[in-house]
């Protein structure tokens, strides 16, 4: 991801470890980094499309961009899916997988 | 120079140059036509309500890098399930985006430009994909390739067809990162 140079007030809050995603839903969303991206786009992508507070919205981003990826929601198939297309049409690089698989 | 964008009490206010508005209008031109689909929808009028046709069942992969960057795969590491999944999903994801560049094409008309928080999101979308379509031509594919580019600020930086597409980049981005910064402003307002 990269940093819009139209910014200059972008603090790092302190945040405690993002709510790991529930591992008894069988699929999830990874979101995978990528050089074009906008860390303050995906960031508001995660708190518009899911509704994630900021301070979630942020350590999953931060997460794709220094791991390279990031389960970013489980569910069902059905549903994980649908999140995937979802994010495609904010141009977000996200596939979906089982739980355990990669 | 176009003005950054802001969120106020009547929206998400922006105004671009009349330049700036030609040439963001012919990139948005330029996504569409990259992103319509080569064949017609389905002529069963029920099929072609849920967004499926004919076409859909001869999906490939795209050819070119810039529309697989758009319509990536949904799946890693099976090339059958996700061309699976791009025979369900392609010609509805196409027509997404296609819309969101159209509607964007029809705001950047008006300057300044008021935002609902609808047309806001059409509209960052829409710089997105643009971003993602210039960055496949620079060949940006790593954020040092990104961070190289970023002193192409001004006209008297660009010598060539790439400097001057990465002119046009780093401008979509302060854009979208303009418009971006005010969404996010107005999300916290409303919570």
């Amino acid at each position: 991801m990269t940093v819009g140079f139209a910014t200059g007030t972008d603090t790092r809050e302190e945040v405690g470890t993002a709510e790991k995603t529930d591992l008894d839903q069988p699929w999830v969303v990874v979101v995978w980094n990528d050089p074009v991206n906008l860390m303050s786009y995906v960031s508001f992508v995660f708190q518009s499309y899911f509704g994630y507070s900021e301070a979630k919205a942020r350590t999953l981003m931060l997460e794709v961009h220094e791991q390279g990826r990031s389960a970013v929601v489980s569910g069902s198939r059905e549903k994980v899916e649908q999140d995937t297309v979802a994010l495609h049409s904010y141009g977000l690089w996200a596939t979906f997988e089982k739980v355990g698989s990669e | 120079m176009a003005k950054p964008f802001k969120s106020t009490r009547r929206g998400i206010t922006g105004a671009l140059e009349p330049g700036e508005a030609r040439l963001l209008g012919a990139l948005l031109d330029d996504v569409v036509s990259m992103l319509e689909p080569e064949t017609a929808p389905s002529e069963d009028p029920l099929a072609a309500m849920v967004g499926m046709s004919d076409a859909d069942a001869d999906a490939t992969v795209p050819d070119d890098s810039a529309v697989r960057r758009l319509l990536p795969d949904a799946v890693r590491g099976d090339d059958d399930e996700a061309l699976a999944f791009r025979r369900l999903t392609e010609r509805s994801l196409r027509e997404q985006k296609i819309g969101a560049l159209r509607s964007s094409a029809l705001l950047i008309e008006s300057s300044p430009m008021t935002l609902s928080g609808e047309q806001a999101r059409l509209l960052a979308q829409a710089l997105n994909d643009v971003r993602l379509v210039l960055a496949d031509r620079i060949g940006i594919e790593t954020e040092e390739d990104a961070e190289r580019l970023h002193d192409i600020a001004d006209s008297k930086d660009v010598d060539d067809v790439d400097s001057y597409l990465a002119l046009v980049y780093n401008f979509v981005t302060w854009l979208q990162e303009s418009l971006v910064q005010a969404m996010l402003k107005a999300v916290k307002l409303e919570r």
